[in-house]
Formats: C-alpha cells, sequence, structure tokens
C-alpha cells in the first residue's frame, strides 16, 4: 500500500489567509488533513494558532502513513485531537 | 490449486480403542472426493485430524493451498454468534487473526484513548488490510448477497441463530466457494438444504476449480458429484478411484480381494504349523531332520511376524422388521382438510399398501401434517380419519424428544409406552443388536449420533405394531448403509408408508406423492416433484 506523504513545511506567519487557504499537499488533495485541520481548527479556536493545528495534523498523516486510506481520516483527526489537548494542557 | 496427502495416520479413542490406523490416501489436485462410511466409523474425527484439530497418534497430513473448512454443526447454530464472526471464522488464519488483533486494539481503545493505543489500532488497521482482510469483506457483500439476498452491512450483526439450517449453510458455502482456500472439507454440506438448494450445492462443486474432500450421505449428490470415493470402514480408509455408480461393485469385489486373502493366509499358516509338527516327530527319530526342522520353525515365525493380512471389515448388519399388519382398504381420508394458515383445503384418498411421499416447499405445513395423522393437537379445519386397525406410528426429527434426551436406550425400551409393551434387558439388547445399537444401548439418548438416534425411533415403530408409517425425513441422518436397510424393510412391510422426504434417492421407492405447493396447494403427482420454493411469511 503506497501513500501520498504529504509535505510538513510551515506556512509563511504573515499570511493573512491562514493555514487552511494553502494547498496541504503536493500531489493530490488529502481529505484526511483537509477535514481534520478544518474541524479542530474550528474545535481548538482560541486555544491554540491555526499553525500548530496544521503542524500537528501533518505530523500525524505522516506518522499514520501505513494505514489503509479509508480509515486515515479518523485516525489523523483522532491522534492530532488528542496531540493538541495535550499541547494546552 | 491444492491438494491433500495422509499418510500412515492413526487414532485411538479416550477408551483406549483404535479408531483409525494406517489410514492413507491423497485426494488431487481439482479432486472432488467423498468420504463415506458408516456412523461413527471415523470420518469426522478424520476431517478433524486433516483440518489440524486433533494430532494424530502416527502418521502425518501434508497439504498445499489454504484449507477451508465446513464443519458438521453448521446449520444448528443455535447460540449467539453473528454473520460477521461466522464469516471470520470461516477465513484464512491470517484474516482471523488480523481480525482479532482489530478487536482488541478497538477494546483498548475504548478502556484507554491514548497516543500509544491510537497507533497500535492503526497498526492493527494495517495488518488487517496487508492480511487482506478489505478484499474480504467485499467477497463477504457477495456472500450475503448471494445466500441471504442483502448486503454485509446491513447483516452482519445477525445472529446465525435467526437463520434457518438451509441458510446457515448456504451462507458458509457461499463463503468457502468464493473465498481464497483451495481446499475445502465440508462435512455434510447438504444437510439442512432443500432440493433446489442440494442441486445448487451439486452445480457449485461441480464448476469448482478448488480440491474438495465432502462427507455426505445423500446417494445424489455422492453420484453427481463424487470423482472418488475415501470409504472409512474397518479402523482404515481405502479409495476407489471411480464415481458413485460403480462404488458398490468396486466395495464388494474389494471385501471378496480381502477374504480371499485372508484365507489364503490362514490356508499357509495351517500348512506351516503342520510342517513344523511333522518335522519335529521326524527329527525326534532322525537327527539329519533336525536341521529342516528348525528352518521350518524359523521360516514360520517370520510368517507370523509379518503378520495377516486385514480382515474383510464386518459388513453393517442392520436388519429391520417392520410387520405392519393387513388394515381397512382405505388407511387415510381427507376431506377438504385445511391445516389453519398452511395451505388451501384438499381432498386425498390413501390406500392400503400406498407408498407415499410427501413432498414440497419448506414450511408450507408437510411435518404438520404428518403430526396431525399421528393424532397429535394440530389446528386444523375439515375431516380427516384413518380406516379400520390403522395403527399409526411417527418418525419425528430427532429435536422433536426433549424427553428421551437423558434416558438410554434400554430403559426406554424396558419402559415401554401407551401402545408399546415393555421388554427385559435381554429383547432390548436382542432388538438393539438388529440395529447396530449395541454399544449405545446404555447411553443417553443425547450422546448417540445422529444416525443411531434414528435408527433406534424405527426400532420403536417395529416394536409399536404400526400398520401406517409416518416418516419425517428419516433417511437425514443415516449412512448409505442404513439408508438402504431402511429401504428394504419398508419394501417388505406390511402396511401403509407416508415420508416427507427431501432425499431424492429415497423419494424414488414411492410410487405417488403428495405435493405441498409454495401456494398453498396441495396435489398429487405421480412423479417425484422437488422444485417447489420456500414459502415466504414474514420474518
Amino acid at each position: 500500500m503506497t501513500l501520498v506523504v504529504p509535505p510538513s513545511h510551515e506556512p509563511a506567519a504573515e499570511d493573512p489567509t491562514g493555514p487552511a487557504a494553502e494547498p496541504l499537499l503536493d500531489g493530490p488533495a488529502d481529505d484526511s488533513v483537509t477535514a481534520a485541520v478544518g474541524r479542530l481548527n474550528g474545535e481548538f479556536s482560541g486555544r491554540v494558532g491555526p499553525q500548530l493545528v496544521v503542524r500537528v495534523v501533518r505530523d500525524c498523516r505522516r506518522e499514520l502513513g501505513g494505514s489503509p486510506v479509508g480509515a486515515l481520516p479518523e485516525l489523523v483527526e483522532r491522534l492530532a485531537r488528542y496531540r493538541l489537548d495535550r499541547e494546552i494542557g | 490449486m491444492g491438494y491433500v496427502d495422509v499418510s500412515a495416520v492413526r487414532h485411538t479413542l479416550s477408551d483406549g480403542r483404535v479408531l483409525l490406523d494406517e489410514v492413507s490416501f491423497r485426494v488431487g489436485e481439482g479432486a472432488r472426493a467423498a468420504l463415506v462410511g458408516e456412523n461413527g466409523a471415523g470420518k469426522t474425527t478424520l476431517l478433524r485430524i486433516i483440518a489440524g484439530d486433533l494430532t494424530p497418534e502416527a502418521g502425518s497430513v501434508a497439504r498445499t493451498g489454504g484449507l477451508g473448512v465446513m464443519r458438521q454443526f453448521i446449520g444448528s447454530v443455535r447460540d449467539d454468534t453473528t454473520v460477521q464472526r461466522f464469516l471470520v471464522d470461516l477465513s484464512p488464519p491470517a484474516v482471523r487473526a488480523a481480525w482479532d488483533a482489530v478487536e482488541a486494539a478497538e477494546l483498548a481503545l475504548m478502556e484507554t484513548d491514548d497516543e500509544r493505543a491510537q497507533m497500535a489500532y492503526a497498526g492493527a488497521l494495517a495488518e488487517w488490510g496487508d492480511a487482506g482482510g478489505y478484499d474480504a469483506e467485499v467477497t463477504w457483500d457477495t456472500v450475503t448477497v448471494a445466500a441471504l439476498g442483502v448486503p454485509y452491512d446491513r447483516c452482519k450483526y445477525r445472529e446465525l441463530s435467526t437463520l434457518s439450517g438451509g441458510e446457515q449453510k448456504r451462507l458458509a458455502l457461499e463463503a468457502l466457494l468464493r473465498g481464497p482456500d483451495e481446499v475445502l472439507l465440508l462435512d455434510e454440506p447438504d444437510n439442512y438444504l432443500d432440493v433446489p438448494g442440494k442441486r445448487w450445492l451439486e452445480d457449485r462443486l461441480l464448476e469448482t476449480r478448488k480440491t474438495v474432500l465432502f462427507v455426505s450421505h445423500d446417494r445424489e449428490l455422492l453420484a453427481r458429484v463424487a470423482d472418488r470415493v475415501v470409504t472409512v470402514e474397518g479402523g482404515t480408509a481405502w479409495v476407489h478411484g471411480g464415481d458413485f455408480a460403480s462404488y458398490p461393485e468396486a466395495r464388494t469385489a474389494r471385501h471378496e480381494r480381502l477374504a480371499e486373502l485372508r484365507r489364503r493366509w490362514d490356508e499357509e499358516h495351517q500348512r506351516l504349523v503342520d510342517l513344523v509338527r511333522t518335522l519335529q516327530q521326524q527329527a525326534a527319530n532322525s537327527p539329519d531332520m533336525a536341521n529342516r526342522y528348525h528352518a521350518m520353525q524359523t521360516r514360520l515365525a517370520k510368517f507370523e511376524a509379518a503378520g495377516p493380512p486385514p480382515e474383510r471389515p464386518p459388513e453393517q448388519k442392520v436388519s429391520m422388521r417392520l410387520r405392519g399388519g393387513r388394515t381397512g382398504v382405505r388407511a387415510v381420508m381427507a376431506e377438504q382438510l385445511e391445516l389453519t394458515g398452511l395451505m388451501q383445503p384438499f381432498d386425498t384418498e390413501i390406500w392400503y399398501g400406498d407408498r407415499v411421499g410427501v413432498l414440497g416447499a419448506n414450511g408450507a405445513g408437510k411435518s404438520h401434517f404428518l403430526r396431525l395423522l399421528a393424532g397429535q393437537d394440530v389446528a386444523h379445519t375439515g375431516g380427516w380419519r384413518l380406516g379400520a386397525r390403522v395403527v399409526p406410528g411417527f418418525f419425528a426429527q430427532t429435536h422433536a424428544h426433549p424427553e428421551w434426551l437423558d434416558r438410554s436406550p434400554v430403559d426406554l425400551l424396558w419402559h415401554g409406552e401407551p401402545g408399546r409393551p415393555g421388554v427385559d434387558r435381554g429383547r432390548a439388547m436382542a432388538a438393539l443388536r438388529r440395529y447396530g445399537l449395541t454399544v449405545a444401548a446404555d447411553q443417553p439418548f443425547r450422546t448417540m449420533s445422529g444416525g443411531q438416534q434414528a435408527r433406534f425411533q424405527i426400532l420403536l415403530l417395529e416394536l409399536s405394531g404400526a400398520t401406517l408409517l409416518l416418516l419425517d425425513e428419516p433417511t437425514d441422518n443415516l449412512d448409505v448403509l442404513s439408508a438402504e436397510a431402511l429401504e428394504e424393510a419398508l419394501a417388505a412391510f406390511d402396511g401403509t408408508v407416508l415420508a416427507v422426504t427431501h432425499d431424492r434417492w429415497f423419494a424414488r421407492s414411492f410410487d405417488r406423492f403428495l405435493v405441498f405447493g409454495a401456494d398453498g396447494r396441495v396435489y398429487e403427482s405421480s412423479e417425484p416433484v422437488f422444485d417447489e420454493t420456500r414459502v415466504v411469511r414474514a420474518r
């Protein structure tokens, strides 16, 4: 099973449109990342910065790279939520 | 493609009896081998050894290709197993192991939702994918649609106990025949299937490229499907390389050959013993003969050490004496009879001596009809009556006698029941011997095999003095030889016989047929009718 590993570069800090506006992957859109970033940004709004959400989601996505494609959205979002929870303590 | 190679297998029962010894045979790639033998001969044990459930005391089993096993109990599952679990259990070991790991990881995640548990769950899902689990789920969807008419997602949590025996069998067969395993072991795959279901099974077995070893007592299925026959008898097994049509002749020839070899061995043994005796006497008088005497002694010792050839297997002696007796010319009369909610009103007259096959759709009321004639309480309208001197004797499917379960055959015979006087132990044992039931004489009814239970019920009919036999699927659990013994007994029976049956071979021995249609119509036929579909009811 070969999965596209998303890039992990940081978005520019001064980008007024925020991280959700930039392409999240080099290849075809990765729903597991896009959907998780969208939901977690809303959920953690005001508690963590959007850049951190993107970075955490991308890291989770990369670490779960060997998982079945169909299960990725749930796995990525769940792991990212757990890590963000721990981040804010 | 796969094969099975059984070599010099030996198995001893817990009571010390050797059940199987020197069992060797090969089921080659793409073969469709039938495994036959008397009830209790060791067929299921042999299948369990091949499946790896039992370790043989000696010998080995080699095979290539994945192994799919359909066990005998399928069709009578009454616990809380779900369709999903059932399909998992029929899958290859790697899929089963991956499934168990996913379940364990899910449970762990419910307990502790931390990073470690999440990564373990992701790892288990990856393993599930690598083991072919997602492909298996696609197959299961095809399987449930084919067997039950609903997609996998809609029935996966349904309990197997809510399915009929035929549906359980069909589900297992669809899964195994569509699955990846190249060798299939099928223990009575046709039990619980109606005739269209059996025909479907025959067609699928004929078209599959898998290697199949199956146990069946259905002579029609054996005749259509088997391209070789492995027989378990006399504590060992032998292979007839042809089809079932030529099997009886081959078996007889083999038995005669074994008897002949044994006779020759006994003769040669006697000749050598006599020679040794003669030479012994001569050696006492003549020292010249001493050398010849010692040489002959050595020859006899070697001959005895090599041992005799295997004995001819004992013939199963099932001797049924269903006597009956002369009754009025009209044995059964029904006028505008309707079993409430099951059928449209019908008329029939059954004459003394008739052999009537009661055929038709599952759920159409055939068994109820027999129970009504047996005098049981069955809701109905219209009229029916039995003729003069007609005494009904009812053979019910085994689960119909919960009161017998903890009692032994001797006990049941000794106590008797209304219409059947009790007999002492001596007479009971003599009767049980005629039915090949001596070994089961003192064991609880519940522990007897299906075939033993069936033979015992026929013995009770014999002792009851019935002149009208009402038989509900009497051959279902009988091995081939017992079924033939029953047919012979029925042919000699002086009385009238009505039998519900799905056994096409058995049905051919009847001379008229009462068909219960799926549309509720009951009609007469001079030929057996087996294509009535199942009655559709809200479930």
